[in-house]
């Protein structure tokens, strides 16, 4: 879409933003969301949820060179998918899930490319604006549920507010609908956890609130960044299939970011994994497990093996240098890899499809030589 | 005698304004051989770290005994003890945080030796020595934690515990603070030292791929108490409480085409240490359970050589058995996985 319509566009959301959207939930109450037509211009893919366009957001730094968090991030979203995006820290993972919420931590730019949900760039809009898409259309899971919510407010308080604020229910109306949430969450004795205040939940427990504050809205957009990681795994397992369910069936997208890449084996469509700032790697899960091509994802898969020879056959020894290093020019990842040859230095990979549905940032990626 | 022998062990922390307790260690059995890792395994509150210090002597515990090397551990002998200091040694889970960050890394290694009155000369020795075996250049000494990678600061932290030549170190979830390469190079640091210097490891962890390779033996902790124990190829293979099976199949292993439908999923969550359940205790969530389990506490039952199990029911789960160990195929299919493009 063109840039020139977004000014255009916020005037008119600008002037009654919440009457628009209690328009757009009468509509939709009760029944699967759709994209509403009257918001957004047509997608330039009806398939397509979420679009990430050449993103690259820079930190500056004085007196040293900005870090560029975020460079040339593509990705597309299709319709009912979780994607799962894999990386170790300061890869840009949660850079990533703020710049797409519109929300880059300052000093943080946005230096170029664009986010494109419901037809209107997300890295462009006025605070306002964006307040009404966050928590409605796109929202947001967190890790440690326990200090993200707020310790004054009793749970049912703080999920009923979000359907409040964006659906334009009365006090009470956002209430009953809070109570169905925790209800959808699972959450054992609802009357009595509706008015528990969150230290009074377990882990499992304030995580299934964070859920219920995530989905109240039925948004077409979630992210979850690494929001199970704390959780014991049998928690987890509860937890994940929930969140599986109550994505299918709002026919939502999701965003999963996490650093266990043994979970996105399970429960996502596809896998990206990034690694200092760029997807290096991106493909359904079944051919990514199958045929990982990135030497940084086969290092990292390696690691789970229990064959030390396989796994220093894949992971260089770094002495001398430290481990998380990345490389100014030429590939990034070159320092730690074992394929790493001259060309890797002089030239920097672009992403590339190897086979439908499987792209890889490398010159010389690993499956091809047995494919 | 085994080095460790551990006999109905109860540990209870008094609630401040309260009368009641919590109980956080319930009559729990334990021996390990020398050279042997015993590992025990269990969500959060399970009482594994709990075990833990009671083995080392940091707390007394309420009820039962901690023998080490024929000691009673406790009150009057503890690794505090002079004549125990450097027999027994701690590896903590967060090595950045158990290390002094103003002290070099080869001043926290010789600490111990220190202590012992080791003279100096024999003491750089001795460091220089561990420092190689646990793979630190000799430059790192010279370093501070800060500089170090969580790897690194992780194989300082293993270092400093084996520099005293220890019988038993109780590793407290050394790994899981550690991303995944490093987690695989400490583990394999864990496993070739032991063969050389023949330690025993109680090892603490909930990650239980890592105790699948490490351990001799796993115990199977829920709520305080061992509901299952066993040879470790026997417990991931044929588990027989449905505690342990809920929770090996709880475990995301990276590979999509070991999607089995689980024999047990368990509902809800771990209850409250505080006001325990009367029978069984994962009755509550418990596919199995009936008013029987409920109202009564499984005895342990001998299902095979070395495999004990607290559960009623176990006969049954048998019967339904299916033996097949997850990560045992998913070793096999890493391995395939992996070959391919090896140049």
């Amino acid at each position: 879409m063109s840039p020139r319509r977004i000014p255009d566009h916020d005037a008119r959301m600008g002037t009654d933003v919440m009457t628009v959207v209690r328009v757009q939930e009468r509509e939709i109450r009760g029944s699967r969301p759709v994209d509403d037509p009257s918001a957004s211009p047509a997608p330039r893919d009806s398939e397509t949820a979420l679009s990430v366009r050449d993103l690259s957001v820079v930190f500056p730094s004085f007196g040293r060179q900005a870090h560029l968090a975020l460079d040339g991030v593509d990705l597309d979203i299709l319709r009912g998918e979780i994607v799962g995006l894999v990386g170790e820290s300061g890869s840009g993972k949660t850079t990533l899930a703020r710049a797409i919420m519109g929300m880059v931590p300052p000093p943080g730019i946005v230096e170029r490319g664009e986010v494109i949900f419901d037809g209107r760039n997300m890295t462009a809009l006025p605070d306002r604006e964006l307040r009404g898409i966050r928590g409605r259309r796109i929202s947001m899971m967190v890790p440690n549920p326990r200090s993200e919510l707020n310790p004054l407010q009793t749970v049912g308080r703080q999920i009923a507010a979000v359907a409040q604020e964006h659906l334009g229910l009365t006090k009470r109306e956002a209430a009953a609908k809070a109570m169905q949430m925790l209800r959808s969450v699972r959450i054992p004795d609802e009357e009595r956890r509706f008015k528990a205040y969150p230290h009074e939940l377990s882990g499992g427990m304030a995580q299934r609130v964070i859920i219920a504050i995530a989905l109240i809205c039925s948004p077409n957009f979630i992210i979850s960044d690494d929001a199970t990681s704390g959780l014991d795994v049998t928690v987890q397992a509860q937890v994940l299939e929930l969140m599986k369910v109550l994505v299918r069936d709002r026919g939502a997208s999701m965003l999963f970011i996490t650093r266990d890449i043994g979970i996105t084996a399970h429960f996502c469509n596809r896998i990206a994994m990034m690694f200092a700032g760029e997807i290096v790697e991106i493909g359904d899960v079944e051919l990514f497990f199958e045929r990982p091509a990135h030497p940084y994802s086969v290092m990292l898969l390696a690691a789970f093996s229990h064959n030390p020879a396989l796994r220093a056959h894949w992971t260089k020894d770094t002495a001398g240098r430290p481990a998380s290093a990345v490389a100014e020019t030429g590939c990034r990842f070159r320092h730690r890899c074992v394929r790493a040859r001259q060309r890797c230095a002089a030239e920097r990979p672009e992403l590339r499809e190897l086979r439908s549905g499987h792209s890889v940032r490398c010159h010389f990626p690993v499956v091809e030589t047995s494919a | 005698m085994s080095l460790l022998e551990v006999n109905d062990l109860k540990m209870r922390f008094p609630l401040v304004g309260s009368r009641k307790v919590v109980q956080a260690v319930n009559d729990v059995s334990l021996t390990l051989e020398k050279g042997q890792t015993l590992s025990l395994v269990g969500e959060s509150g399970s009482g594994k770290t709990t075990i833990g210090r009671c083995v080392l002597g940091l707390i007394e515990p309420s009820g039962g005994t901690v023998v080490f090397g024929g000691q009673r551990m406790g009150r009057n002998c503890s690794i505090r003890f002079p004549s125990m200091r450097g027999r027994l040694q701690l590896v903590f889970q967060e090595p950045a945080e158990s290390l002094d960050p103003r002290i070099k890394v080869g001043q926290s290694l010789a600490e111990p030796l220190r202590v012992l009155k080791m003279n100096r000369a024999d003491r750089d020795k001795r460091v220089l020595e561990v420092a190689t075996r646990v793979g630190l250049s000799e430059a790192v000494l010279d370093k501070v934690p800060g500089e170090l990678s969580g790897g690194q600061q992780q194989r300082v932290g293993i270092g400093r515990a084996i520099v005293t030549k220890p019988e038993l170190i109780v590793l407290d979830e050394p790994t899981s603070a550690l991303d995944p390469t490093a987690r695989s190079e400490i583990i394999d640091l864990l496993v070739r030292l032991q063969k050389e210097l023949e330690t025993a490891y109680l090892f603490i962890s909930h990650d239980l791929s890592t105790v699948r390779y490490l351990s001799h033996r796993v115990a199977v902790l829920y709520l305080g108490m061992i509901v299952e124990e066993a040879d470790a190829a026997t417990l991931f293979a044929r588990p027989r409480h449905p505690y342990s099976i809920g929770l090996l199949s709880s475990v995301l292993l990276p590979d999509p085409t070991l999607k089995s439908r689980p024999l047990v999923t368990l509902e809800g969550e771990i209850p409250s240490p505080i006001d325990l359940p009367k029978g069984c205790f994962l009755a509550s969530r418990c596919p199995f359970a009936d008013k029987h389990t409920e109202e009564t506490m499984p005895p342990i039952s001998m299902v095979g050589p070395g495999h004990t199990v607290r559960c009623f029911k176990h006969e049954e789960i048998a019967a339904m058995d299916r033996d097949d160990d997850n990560f045992d195929r998913f070793q096999r299919n890493a391995e395939r996985v992996l070959s391919q493009g090896a140049v």
